[in-house]
């Protein structure tokens, strides 16, 4: 059994070899990213106390189910990033290496002023990540969007501390304090601020469009997947399990929550450019696992990160890549351009039709287990909005696919002759680890109780919150 | 009244950001914010005759008055969190008058994307 | 036969036809024919087995009467489609996936129909919605097939939050029992918006829109798979709609119109106005199968204004003009499909003549329209004089009227093509076009008989449709031996077809006798010295109903509705893009301040 605190210290030692070993940083880099994976199978569960001190004194690692998916979600997509892009993240290895420090430590750290610095280092690394744009305003934007954050967030943290005298997450949480008392509110608020600004809900993500519109297939790639769903998994843990939300609060974050998932996939609809809609189209998924997570719903929530996740993670990839070689990705340029590159053509539809919510991928499985728990709930205008929303989402996702796939004139047959170019998008090998990423949403779907059961093991996540929905209740067993 | 100093400073400082399109005095606006909240931190575990937190042949018992040694820990993090970010700021505003020959956010006009 | 080795057979031969395809594009197109009739027959066997339930994976399936008979329909159509995939194997883009999707679809129809629970159905639903939207796109519009997709997901969005909706107060998902429990606001809400699918499948108005799209624009060879069978998986949601879902006994102590509650009547008065819109908007039409395509709007129209009757007669009517339309659809998108086939295009303008040279294609597509218009001695006589006399028993003179109107207007459209495609002068270039290989004929063939038979001998189709009705529990339609009887008088289908035969060879005897025609060339006229360059406007079918058109030419038309939704919703991104997003901090700080000006606000409220 290894100690968790090994998953934050690694990618650090190996960064810092990386400085001092400029010549062989790829390989620093990769060897991080692959140890990471390996000991995520050894890992001991659990609490872990790092320097004596017992919690709440010190600071305490926790390991649970909920941290685990966490983990290996986001070890597994900077792994196939790192592996897909390799090129690109050469240059950005000391980088990536911290961040993965940082991405492990907030996922796993058990104290909100240690998160606060997990989350800096991580943040600091997306800042330089963003330069990869060469669009240094929008870095900037970033950058004072973000030192915002990070000041509300300390802010909001001291006024708790004040309140409570501790920082430990599990002791604050035992204090039971009435999160729905004014008092709290704007402690709290700036607290929701800070994740808010990272989680990218509007009207707070401002910085999004300019660092996530000029990204790389890299850059892009991690920051829509590995990025998001390590934030989002944190305001999961922060706000159901340290401030457990109620009344005022809590409607004001779904709120939030729902308005941006809206706002988000109205401003998807009208973008031509590919990282544009994939960007947008982010922002909305974001905020939908916002409200889940800020209802309590859980596991509705993590299937919804980790389907958007990987699909984002696929869909920027070959974004990126398709800009790199045609300097463009405005999809009205790129009509038919998977008529070569079929096997980039079917992860790239399998990705967006489970982002839609179709039936057979995994996005399918996540929705219906949302609409299920909200139902459950005694909602329905929230499942409401989620419906009419997916509709719009569906339109722009289906027209961008009928797009890159079949070209011609309106009035004639679709027709190769039309499409753009012969070039393959990745070559055989990157081809088929994006296909086989893609396959895995599609198995995923196939087999969706089995993939929940895997994700919420069968503790489920923070006090028990497991599947909503199962398709073995449909023989009705239950 | 040191705590009402404080959220002034964060205020100043959001101000700052706000009004100014210079990017070097809106990082100054970050500084002044962060300034702010690191005393409003300093603020919380202080109190009127408190002592230095540290063990002395005078002050050798837990129940003596000290001041929260955590709060301070946590502003010696902050602080040099704040430094690394102007710094990183920084660097973004050489390469913003690099490409664009100006400090102004405003004269670069929007930016297009790629 | 078992409901699990179909439904395995062709998801595997899909599978299969897709790799197939990639070395032989033929062998790929033969597969599907191969496999959907053994679907076919396999459903035909499956009806011993009904009342069966089983499951597969998490998927439970009931082997329901009702189901049976769409199912058939529906393989009805796919198999007969087929025939014409190897043939058409070189036109498309995309062979492989075609024929994938071509089964996968077919799959779903399938389970779609058998299936036990909500989730079930609407897994099958939408890939069916999926993977025809897939199909579509290979054809003559991408356009039609993103128009496709979102009035297909408008529905479906809509169902699925029924579903959801009936199952936050059930608590099951099974259908039978999914809407117990249900009354007052919530169960009118989950009615709207549960048959909402139903009605943008069938193509009600307004979303009759997709129809002329993508029937209009689909590759030539799903053109009559959409239309003769996915088109009828709406009418079997809105059957749902009224026996799962008890509308008549939830809506019982509603405001009725004519002994129908409010909420039914609307649909029927929407079924109503889609025969109106319809049958004007198909006399309009240039394009052969844009036409087609709207007399189907029209011809959903009837199919849900009898299935809602749910009643003796009139639902009868609906459930058989199911059939009715299927076949006689799925004729005539075949033969225009032939005659396209060989002259490679389906504007009606560009063609003529053709019966010269087809002649075959020329009787197919005849017996299919005279059956759509409901003329004797075809089915769709029976079907649409049964609907009429369902609307009479109850008194509905609006819808009778537009069920009236639709029946005429069919006469002016259904002529069009005829005229224009296959009468009138042949077009020099198609005067060395032959007839359509035996292979392509035969499905068009078996479709004709069936239209002849289900005319002639209605109760074949009639006795299941009755124990349809004994199923949910209403009374059966009248069947003595070989008449159909209805309180108002009754039908003697074989008598009938006896008289017109009778007529029809009298006229066709005259005809071979006395034949006196000069065939002309179509410039070959008299012109007042002056030059006509442009031959399609002597063309017979040009302007055909111009006075008539100008009437209602200045119509609404349903399809800017959804555009200005979509501008609308661009609209709001557009706020939102300009609102919260830009190169500045200034943007994201003043929001930051405003919300939390807001929250200190709510905070000293509450």
């Amino acid at each position: 059994m290894i100690n968790p605190v090994f998953m934050i210290a690694i990618p650090l030692i190996l960064a810092f070899l990386s400085l001092v070993a400029a010549r062989i940083k790829k390989w620093l880099l990769l060897s991080g990213v692959l140890i990471n994976i390996a000991i995520l199978f050894f890992l001991e569960k659990g609490e872990t106390v790092i320097g004596g001190f017992k919690p709440p004194f010190g600071i305490n690692l926790i390991l649970d189910n909920y941290s685990m998916v966490g983990l290996a979600l986001a070890g597994l997509l900077l792994l196939a990033g790192v592996v897909l892009s390799l090129d690109k993240a050469d240059k950005y290895s000391t980088v990536l290496l911290t961040a993965l420090a940082g991405i492990n430590g907030m996922l796993l750290t058990g104290d909100l002023f240690n998160l606060f610095i997990f989350m800096e280092i991580t943040i600091i690394s997306a800042y330089i990540l963003s330069t990869a744009g060469k669009k240094p305003e929008y870095s900037f934007n970033y950058l004072v969007i973000g030192s915002i954050g990070s000041v509300f967030y300390l802010a909001g943290l001291v006024v708790f501390y004040s309140l409570t005298g501790t920082l430990n997450m599990a002791d604050l949480a035992a204090q039971n304090l009435s999160m729905g008392t004014p008092e709290l509110l704007v402690p709290l608020f700036l607290i929701f601020t800070a994740f808010a600004i990272e989680a990218k809900l509007i009207p707070f993500g401002g910085w999004v469009k300019g660092v996530y519109g000029n990204s790389n297939r890299l850059t892009g790639a991690l920051f829509a997947s590995v990025y998001a769903s390590t934030v989002l998994f944190v305001f999961g843990r922060v706000f159901n399990e340290v401030f457990a939300l109620s009344g005022a609060v809590q409607t004001i974050i779904v709120l939030i929550g729902v308005v941006t998932f809206a706002f988000g996939e109205a401003a998807a609809f009208r973008q031509v450019k590919m990282r544009r809609i994939l960007l947008y189209s982010s922002i909305g998924q974001s905020g939908l696992a916002a409200a889940l997570f800020a209802l309590g719903l859980i596991f509705p929530a993590v299937l919804l990160v980790i389907s958007n996740a990987v699909s984002k993670f696929i869909m920027f990839s070959i974004t990126g890549k398709l800009r790199e070689i045609y300097k463009t990705d405005d999809y009205t340029d790129l009509k038919g351009v998977f008529f070569s590159n079929k096997l980039t053509g079917i992860a790239f539809s399998i990705s967006a039709m489970s982002l839609i919510g179709l039936p057979l991928f995994f996005g399918f499985y996540a929705k219906l287990n949302a609409l299920t728990a909200l139902f459950n709930g005694g909602n329905w205008f929230i499942p409401a909005v989620i419906l009419l929303f997916a509709i719009v989402e569906g339109a722009y996702f289906i027209r961008l696919l009928i797009a890159l796939w079949a070209p011609g004139k309106e009035g004639e047959i679709a027709d190769k002759s039309h499409a753009v170019g012969e070039i393959r998008i990745f070559n055989i090998k990157k081809s088929i680890l994006v296909f086989i990423l893609s396959l895995v949403i599609l198995a995923a779907g196939l087999i969706p109780d089995l993939a929940g059961k895997l994700i919420s093991s069968d503790s489920g996540f923070m006090g028990g919150d497991g599947p909503a929905f199962t398709m073995s209740q449909l023989k009705g067993g239950e | 009244m040191i705590r009402l100093a404080s959220l002034l400073l964060i205020l100043i400082g959001l101000y700052g950001i706000f009004s100014s399109r210079n990017v070097i005095k809106i990082l100054i606006g970050v500084n002044v914010m962060e300034l702010g909240v690191n005393i409003f931190i300093i603020s919380v575990g202080f109190f009127k005759g408190g002592i230095a937190p540290i063990l002395t042949a005078d002050s050798f018992s837990s129940a003596m008055k000290f001041v929260d040694p955590l709060a301070q820990a946590m502003v010696l993090t902050s602080i040099v969190i704040g430094l690394g970010i102007t710094a990183l700021g920084l660097v973004f505003a050489r390469k913003i008058h690099a490409q664009y020959d100006t400090y102004d956010l405003g004269a670069i006009g929007g930016g297009k994307d790629d | 036969m078992n409901l699990t080795i179909i439904l395995a057979v062709t998801v595997v031969l899909a599978v299969v036809s897709f790799f197939i395809t990639r070395l032989n594009k033929k062998a790929g197109g033969f597969l599907t024919v191969i496999a959907s009739l053994f679907a076919f027959v396999g459903l035909f066997l499956l009806k011993g087995s009904i009342g069966g339930e089983f499951s597969i994976f998490y998927f439970s399936f009931k082997i329901t009467m009702v189901g049976w008979y769409f199912a058939l329909i529906m393989v009805l159509a796919y198999s007969m489609t087929s025939f014409f995939n190897p043939f058409w194997m070189d036109k498309m883009m995309y062979p492989g996936s075609y024929n994938f999707m071509y089964l996968l679809s077919m799959a779903g129809t399938i389970g779609m129909f058998f299936a036990k629970d909500f989730i079930t159905l609407f897994i099958f639903w939408e890939t069916v919605v999926w993977s025809s939207t897939f199909i579509i796109q290979l054809g003559k519009s991408r356009k039609a097939s993103y128009v496709y997709y979102v009035v297909s997901a408008i529905g479906s969005m809509a169902t699925l939050f029924a579903i959801m909706m009936a199952y936050s107060v059930s608590g099951t998902f099974v259908i039978s029992e999914a809407f117990a429990g249900l009354s007052g606001g919530a169960a009118i809400a989950v009615f709207f918006t549960f048959i909402l699918s139903g009605l943008a499948k069938i193509g009600i108005f307004p979303f009759h829109v997709w129809l002329p799209a993508a029937h209009g624009n689909a590759p030539h060879t799903f053109s009559p798979v959409l239309s003769g069978g996915l088109v009828k998986m709406g009418a079997f949601i809105a059957f749902l709609s009224v026996t799962a879902f008890p509308a008549y006994e939830i809506f019982s102590g509603m405001f009725k119109v004519m002994g129908t509650p409010f909420p039914i009547y609307f649909l029927m008065a929407l079924g109503a106005i889609s025969i109106i819109v319809g049958t004007l908007m198909a006399i309009k039409q240039e394009d052969a199968k844009k036409l087609l395509a709207y007399s189907s709007v029209a011809n959903g129209g009837y199919i849900l204004i009898g299935i809602l009757m749910l009643d003796q007669v009139g639902f009868a009517g609906g459930m058989m003009h199911l059939v009715n339309h299927a076949v006689a659809s799925a004729a005539a998108f075949l033969a225009i499909a032939a005659v396209a086939y060989r002259t490679g295009t389906t504007k009606m303008s560009e063609m003529g003549g053709m019966i010269h040279r087809m002649p075959v294609t020329y009787i197919v597509y005849l017996v299919a329209i005279i059956s759509m218009a409901g003329i004797p001695p075809m089915g769709g006589f029976v079907s649409k004089w049964l609907i009429f006399q369902g609307l009479a028993d109850k008194g509905m003179l609006f819808l009778a009227a537009a069920a009236f109107f639709g029946s005429i207007g069919s006469f002016m459209y259904v002529f069009r093509p005829l005229s224009a495609v296959f009468l009138g002068q042949t077009f020099t270039r198609d005067l060395k076009k032959k007839e359509v290989g035996f292979f392509m004929m035969l499905p068009m063939l078996i479709l004709t008989a069936l239209s002849i038979l289900a005319g002639v001998f209605p109760n074949t189709i009639l006795r299941v449709i009755t124990e349809i009705q004994a199923s949910v529990g209403i009374s059966p339609v009248t069947l003595a031996e070989n008449t159909i009887v209805t309180v108002n008088g009754y039908l003697d289908a074989f008598r009938v077809f006896i008289v017109f035969g009778f007529g029809f060879t009298i006229a066709f005897v005259i005809f071979i006798v006395r034949r006196k025609s000069k065939k002309v060339e179509l410039m070959d006229t008299y012109t007042s010295a002056e030059f006509i360059h442009t031959r399609e406007l002597l063309h017979y079918s040009s302007k055909f109903y111009a006075p008539f058109e100008r009437l209602y030419d200045k119509a609404p038309d349903t399809m800017k509705l959804y555009k200005k939704i979509a501008v609308k919703i661009g609209e709001l991104g557009n706020l939102t893009e300009s609102l919260f997003y830009g190169h500045k901090p200034e943007k994201t700080v003043f929001w930051v301040m405003i919300t939390g000006i807001f929250v200190v606000i709510i905070g000293g409220v509450v």
